[in-house]
């Protein structure tokens, strides 16, 4: 067998291979990682909210960008002000097409004055490239030569600093340090996918396996769990977080105008930085959209549980609930008239709730309207009632603190 | 009616000829198809050059066919089947490779081991393509207006483009735009970086025309292939089980099972006029055939200036035909093996074996093989696209043999002082020993061969000038001037005589739109 | 607080013919020059060595709508004759070509072929219609695609109509002309491959291209439109007496050209123009800025491409420039022996395109196709090909190489030039883009090739004389209506600013 023909392994492939049970594998970026480890997700997922759990994201897009215009790149490229941005700093945020819709959305990291690393979901060397004509600054995909591990949960600095040279009781919210775990050189950054308290380490490719070891070994006492993507995909519906090519579009993906989004209709108009200097992609569509206001909007749809009971009592069963995020859409109605869809939808386990990331047409968009979402009780389309809530569904207090 | 007596006489029985006939059969019409060799086919046929080895001998791939096509006429009841060929390998000159996979992860994995940037441009670009195919498709199924016409079936006609191309949005409207009037080196260079990758690209927008890839107006050839679509995939490139000599068995199939009736080995000499009209052919075995319609499904030549009188047609379209442009630029070599050849950068059986394997190492390679054809001569280093058709259908050869379809560019049918037998084998020798460079174990392994220059493909399918599209595919030959202006309709200045083959709007490939529109136009015009 | 209503930078004929149209609309216009005489490819000077010559072209006219708006003539524009085309055959023999298919004209074609003679006076009456046609064109402001207004439409209905007037037979020749290769188009009318050559140089002139070549057909008419014929149009005492004329005019109309004034940076803030600044670091405000550099220099390189975007950046940055064009001037003794008019060596079709197919690879022709033209004891070479992007050396280099390549080919012809030489000055393609800012050498400041043309000159969308910074336009050969000595870009942009404010 050629190698090329074989998806891409990540760097922790020899561990988590032998823990998972279940051996789901799934895509990821041309990479195979786990899907769950167990055979249900409960555990993996409760790991997440209550204790630590460990999820390697190593095929996430990296990038460094270098140079004495580095800042000046990613201020064109992103909607963030990115030459204010002080240095230890994340940021989340989306990049566009000179239209104003959404090419991808990732984060950069301030690592030093003129040093950044970004992330990406799609690979994004082209259109760096791309903007960086005339300017002097070093774009380098490091995506193969780094690894990334995201260590989520109300636990996951307890075990961060059982490890880590220096504890990271400072650490603020989407702040970056540089710091080793066993001598082996990782920057830290307080950020993650699932909407809790969560660090993400960065390590050399090389040396990922002591790092796995040594998180795994000082998060027993913990309960450290190893996790897979799929109970990751649960608890960012509840957290609030889009994800690209299930949630939206990109612009370049798009066959139709009608699939592309703003991030202002993706509902990140705090992460447009309308107010910074200077030219950005799409500034002037963002600009002309905040004046005139979104077509669309993504909001939270809580389905109201007592209405979805009733369309399963009517045939004669209880209501019946996937066991994982459907990504599939869902059309979403007022008054018999559609005006919108559910993105991904899913059971949120510590909510008790079902819910789900709807994209929805002005007026319908403003919290506290009334909708309805498609569900198929025994094999019957049926209309649940539903209300427009502001994301996240859920912040636990200590996210942030 | 009498035995000669028929609704309609299609002369030719190619792919068109068969798919023109099917579907006026299919409207309750009789018809009969003429063909003057012993099989039917035109250059879509399967031939036994060698006992036990069957060559797709002209073309040798499928994808352009129309899909509405093989459902209206049920072509799987009748055998066909589109086997997926799934991969494009180019050897490198350095002992490496390119490949195209058929999964995506895998092709870019593939492309970033030799140009990251090239890897994600890929993808950009590929989407981008196949926007502008999706864009352009609908003009293809449309019967070409007359600008210059005042008739409101022609101003509707230009109204509906008008109207289509306003639904399309700025992006796509330029970037076909672009498409139509650049050169494929142009496109490509301003996306891509790696040579090896911007030849196998560029080939394809050279295949069948006397062009190089730094001529304007390839970059739509190229998109000519893109619209490709098996099972609604965009892009898809199948081959055909009996090679496309299949496919034009089931058409043939097809056409019979619904009433059609088709002669072969009945050369037609004339077209009989009567009263001004089409009234029947004459043909060389002295036999008359009559019918309302008459419809050519050979190629322009051949249809107006040698089967019709040319005091039937007025002056300037017989000039117009006499400008058409039908330079062959193409050749093929079928090969019969004992054995797989060994590519030297992938050893062993390899997936490459299953899909296509293109010489063309760097878009200056392609340019330079179109420099020597410019001026008479075949290419000393060709481009050639070769598949195993024995690797994806094993009823192709005898087991653990196999053949090979090597598709030659350029061999240019006016070649300096004409082809003879000896240019032939020059031609051949030469194809052989640029393979030779990329697997050297070719030559042991050769049971026989069969080498086709376009003088043969001339003389073997009767395509004048021996153009596999029947008439390159140029900008000033597309469209509402194919095969010349005002008569890009099917009709013809004979009331009575049509004409539906590649020849005619949208072009060649084995597509079969041409036919099928033009037996539309036939049952429009019936009365 | 501005002097100006508005900066045109670059003192070259569209810029100069642009500055005059807004002067006569009431506007201060302000030319910025950065070279020190004013004329842009249309000057007449001293390349080095003291001998004035035509340094770029030998010939041109601007459109007579241009010069009667303008009273150009009142303010010393002098009169232009235009000249035959001689073709030099290897065998001594002279193909002479007018476009008034004088007696000499026939008389020379029936030497090769009786039947083309007689077609010569169609050919030429058929090429003036497409001419004419290509000028409506070029009047024709293009919209952007594909939501025109009725009022921006109305042109084009009107473009169209005209094409339609002409009548199936020609309205299909011309629509068909302009995707084939010049060759092709020959074919139709002519037998003789001398002919077909002759006809051939006038298509690939200035333009990288053979006669091979798919849309030489177009570059044929083009060329035809702006020489009036296949031969150049002589100016009385040099082109360069085009640009002064431009120049009073517009001093007389309140506007003020400032020579040596070298515009580095346009100014921009939040994709709206400021002014310029000079290399002189001197700054100059204005709302409206008129750019007649090339597309690309004027984008990527007085803006910077990082106040644009990026898909705009990468369409400026992939026109097609690819200049092949090389000049080698000879101050002679007198006695060089050549005759008047624009001298051909383009001997056959082949000859032509095996010139072109070293373009291709970066390579200088080894057999060039040349085109010359006499003053007095000055012979000019024109020099194809000479590809400013060399794959191997570089221009320094190979100057020796082109100098004795064009005289060794011209003195092929006319024995005498070789020993009547005093001094020889090369202008290679780089020099066409250090002296006269010409990026990669191309004359037409963007190949004249089908996907750069109308709609899509000089990239698609932009065909409107507008930038995506507002206040600042584009009036450069490299617009639509552009592309040799014509004025027509400048009128137009003229034009549509008039319109914007």
């Amino acid at each position: 067998m050629l190698s090329t023909l074989e998806l891409k392994r990540t760097p922790f492939h020899e561990r988590t291979s032998r823990l998972s049970v279940t051996q789901n594998w799934r895509r990821w970026a041309g990479h195979i990682v786990l899907g769950s480890y167990e055979l249900s997700l409960e555990h993996e997922y409760w790991a997440i909210r209550d204790g630590a759990a460990l999820i390697d994201v190593s095929p996430l897009m990296k990038y460094m960008i270098e140079g004495p215009d580095a800042a000046r790149l990613l201020h064109k490229v992103t909607t963030r002000d990115i030459l204010k941005m002080p240095v230890g700093q994340v940021y989340y945020t989306g990049w566009c097409d000179d239209e104003g819709k959404l090419l991808d959305d990732g984060t950069v990291a301030r690592m030093d004055e003129q040093r950044f690393r970004m992330t990406s979901a799609e690979p994004s060397l082209r259109w760096l490239a791309m903007n960086a004509v005339g300017l002097d600054v070093k774009v380098t995909e490091v995506t193969d030569r780094m690894a990334a591990l995201s260590l989520q949960g109300p636990k996951s600095r307890a075990v961060l600093n059982r490890c880590c040279a220096e504890p990271l009781d400072k650490l603020k919210y989407f702040r970056l340090t540089n710091t080793s775990i066993g001598n082996i050189p990782v920057s830290v950054s307080r950020t993650g996918y699932t909407g809790d308290l969560g660090f993400e380490i960065w390590m050399d490719a090389e040396q990922a396996l002591p790092v796995w070891d040594r998180l795994m070994a000082a998060g027993g006492d913990y309960g450290i769990t190893p996790c897979g993507i799929l109970a990751m995909d649960m608890a960012r519906v509840e957290a609030g977080l889009f994800m690209l090519d299930v949630d939206y579009t990109a612009a370049t993906h798009a066959w139709i105008d009608g699939q592309k989004s703003s991030p202002l209709e993706m509902g990140l108009d705090w992460a447009v930085n309308l107010d910074k200097k200077g030219y950005f992609v799409g500034r002037r569509a963002l600009e002309r959209e905040k004046r005139e206001g979104s077509a669309w909007k993504l909001m939270g749809l809580e389905i109201a549980w007592e209405g979805l009971e009733r369309l399963y009592a009517d045939v004669g069963l209880p209501p019946q609930i996937p066991a994982m995020a459907v990504r599939g859409s869902l059309p979403v109605m007022h008054e018999g008239k559609q005006v919108g869809y559910a993105s991904t939808s899913t059971w949120s386990p510590v909510l008790k709730k079902y819910i789900a990331l709807a994209h929805l047409q002005r007026p319908h968009y403003e919290p506290g309207t009334s909708l309805t979402m498609e569900v198929t009780v025994e094999h019957h389309r049926r209309q649940a009632p539903a209300k427009v809530v502001k994301l996240p569904f859920y912040e636990p207090a200590w996210k942030k603190k | 009616m009498s035995a000669n007596h028929y609704d309609a006489i299609i002369i030719g029985a190619g792919h068109n000829g068969l798919i023109a006939g099917a579907y006026l059969a299919r409207a309750g019409k009789k018809v009969v198809i003429l063909e003057r060799r012993p099989i039917v086919g035109g250059a879509a046929v399967t031939e036994e050059i060698f006992p036990g080895y069957r060559f797709t001998e002209f073309s040798y791939v499928v994808s352009l066919l129309r899909p509405e096509i093989i459902r209206d006429l049920e072509l799987p009841r009748h055998g066909l089947k589109i086997l997926p060929l799934p991969s494009t390998v180019t050897p490198m000159d350095n002992g490496d490779y390119l490949a195209s996979w058929s999964d995506h992860d895998q092709t870019r994995r593939e492309i970033y081991r030799h140009a990251p940037r090239d890897a994600e441009a890929a993808d950009e670009y590929s989407r981008v393509m196949a926007r502008a195919a999706k864009a352009i498709k609908p003009v293809l199924s449309l019967v070409p207006p007359d600008p210059s016409s005042m008739s409101v079936r022609d101003m509707l006609g230009l109204l509906k483009l008008g109207k289509y191309a306003k639904s399309l949005s700025e992006k796509e409207l330029y970037r076909i735009a672009k498409l139509v009037t650049q050169s494929s080196a142009d496109l490509l260079n301003e996306w891509f970086e790696f040579d090896p990758l911007k030849g196998t690209k560029s080939a394809s927008g050279i295949i069948g025309t006397f062009l190089g890839p730094h001529s304007p107006g390839t970059a739509y050839v190229l998109l000519h292939h893109y619209m490709g679509e098996i099972d609604g995939a965009f892009r898809a490139w199948g081959f055909a089980k009996n090679g496309t000599g299949g496919v034009t068995a089931a058409i043939a199939a097809s056409a019979r099972a619904i009433g059609a009736e088709i002669r072969t080995n009945a050369a037609v000499k004339q077209v009989i006029v009567k009263g001004g009209r089409a009234a029947g052919v004459a043909l060389e075995n002295g036999d008359e055939l009559h019918a309302k319609v008459v419809m050519s499904a050979a190629d322009p030549k051949r249809s107006f200036l040698q089967f019709v009188e040319s005091k039937h047609f007025p002056d300037e379209f017989t000039q117009q035909i006499k400008n058409f442009r039908v330079r062959g630029s193409s050749g093929k070599v079928n090969i019969a093996l004992s054995e797989l050849p060994q590519f030297t950068c992938l050893p062993g059986e390899s997936p490459l074996h299953r899909g296509a394997i293109s010489i063309s190492p760097s878009i200056d390679y392609i340019e330079r093989a179109y420099d020597e054809a410019k001026y008479g001569q075949f290419s000393k280093q060709p481009y050639i696209d070769m598949i195993i058709p024995s690797m994806i259908d094993r009823d192709m050869a005898p087991p653990g043999h196999h053949v090979m379809s090597c598709f030659v560019q350029y061999a240019p049918y006016d070649i300096d002082g004409g082809w003879d037998d000896a240019k032939r084998d020059a031609f051949g020798e030469t194809v052989i020993s640029t393979i030779e460079r990329y697997a050297p174990n070719i030559r042991r392994a050769i049971v026989g061969k069969q080498v086709i220059t376009p003088k043969d493909i001339e003389r073997i399918a009767g395509i004048t000038g021996g153009n596999i599209f029947h008439g390159e595919l140029l900008l000033h030959q597309l469209f509402f001037l194919r095969p010349a202006p005002q008569w890009a309709d099917f009709r013809t200045p004979l009331p009575g005589y049509y004409f539906g083959a590649s020849g005619a709007h949208p072009g060649g490939g084995v597509m079969g739109a041409a036919g099928k529109l033009a037996a539309h136009e036939v049952l429009k015009d019936w009365r | 607080m501005a002097n100006h209503d508005v900066i045109v930078i670059g003192a070259g004929l569209n810029g100069l013919v642009a500055a005059n149209y807004l002067a006569k609309a009431g506007k201060r216009a302000l030319v910025l020059e950065r070279r020190a005489i004013p004329g842009g490819q249309a000057v007449t000077e001293s390349v080095g060595g003291g001998f004035q010559v035509n340094a770029l072209h030998a010939g041109g006219q601007l459109r007579p709508d241009i010069v009667s708006d303008l009273e150009l003539e009142r303010h010393g524009l002098p009169t232009s004759v235009s000249e035959p085309l001689v073709s030099i055959l290897p065998d001594g023999r002279q193909l002479r070509l007018a476009a008034d298919s004088d007696e000499q004209t026939l008389a020379s074609i029936g030497t090769l072929s009786k039947r083309d003679a007689e077609q010569w006076p169609a050919f030429v009456a058929f090429m003036n219609e497409a001419a004419a046609f290509l000028d409506a064109a070029y009047r024709t402001p293009m919209p952007r695609l594909p939501n025109v207004s009725l009022k921006e439409g109305w042109p084009l209905a009107q473009l169209a109509l005209k094409l339609r007037r002409l009548g199936p037979k020609d309205m299909f020749r011309v629509i068909r002309a302009m995707p084939m290769s010049a060759l092709e188009l020959t074919e139709e009318w002519f037998e003789s491959d001398a002919l077909r050559a002759a006809v051939g140089a006038v298509a690939i002139h200035g333009a990288t291209l053979g006669p091979m070549s798919a849309g030489s057909g177009y570059t044929l008419m083009h060329n035809w439109l702006n020489r009036g014929g296949p031969g150049h149009r002589r100016v009385e005492g040099g082109v360069g007496r085009i640009a002064d004329a431009l120049v009073a005019a517009l001093k007389s109309r309140g506007g003020e050209v400032r020579l040596s004034a070298d515009v580095k940076t346009v100014l921009v803030e939040n994709q709206s123009v400021l002014g310029v600044r000079l290399k002189s670091g001197e700054e100059i405000a204005a709302t409206t800025v008129v750019s007649a550099a090339d597309p690309r220099h004027s984008l990527i390189g007085l803006v910077g491409a990082v106040e644009l975007p990026p898909e705009f950046v990468w369409a400026t940055q992939s026109i097609k420039m690819r200049g092949a064009v090389a000049k080698v001037h000879l101050l002679t003794d007198g006695n060089h022996g050549l005759p008047k008019g624009t001298l051909v060596i383009a001997p056959s079709i082949r000859y032509a395109e095996r010139a072109y197919d070293a373009a291709k690879y970066g390579e200088m022709s080894k057999e060039p196709y040349l085109e010359i033209t006499t003053a007095g004891s000055v012979v000019s070479l024109h020099v194809q090909f000479a590809p400013y992007a060399l794959r191997q050396g570089n221009w320094e280099q190979l100057r020796p190489v082109l100098e004795r390549t064009a005289v060794d080919i011209a003195a092929r012809a006319f024995p005498q030039l070789k020993s009547s030489i005093r001094q020889t000055k090369s202008l290679t393609p780089l020099d066409l883009e250090r002296t006269y800012g010409l990026t990669e050498g191309d004359l037409n400041h963007g190949q004249l090739i089908l996907d750069q043309m109308f709609f899509m000159r000089p990239i698609p969308g932009w065909s409107n004389h507008k930038t995506p910074i507002d206040g600042y336009y584009l009036c450069g050969s490299g617009i639509h209506g552009g592309g040799g000595i014509s004025g027509a870009a400048g009128r137009n942009a003229a034009s549509a600013i008039l319109k914007a404010k």
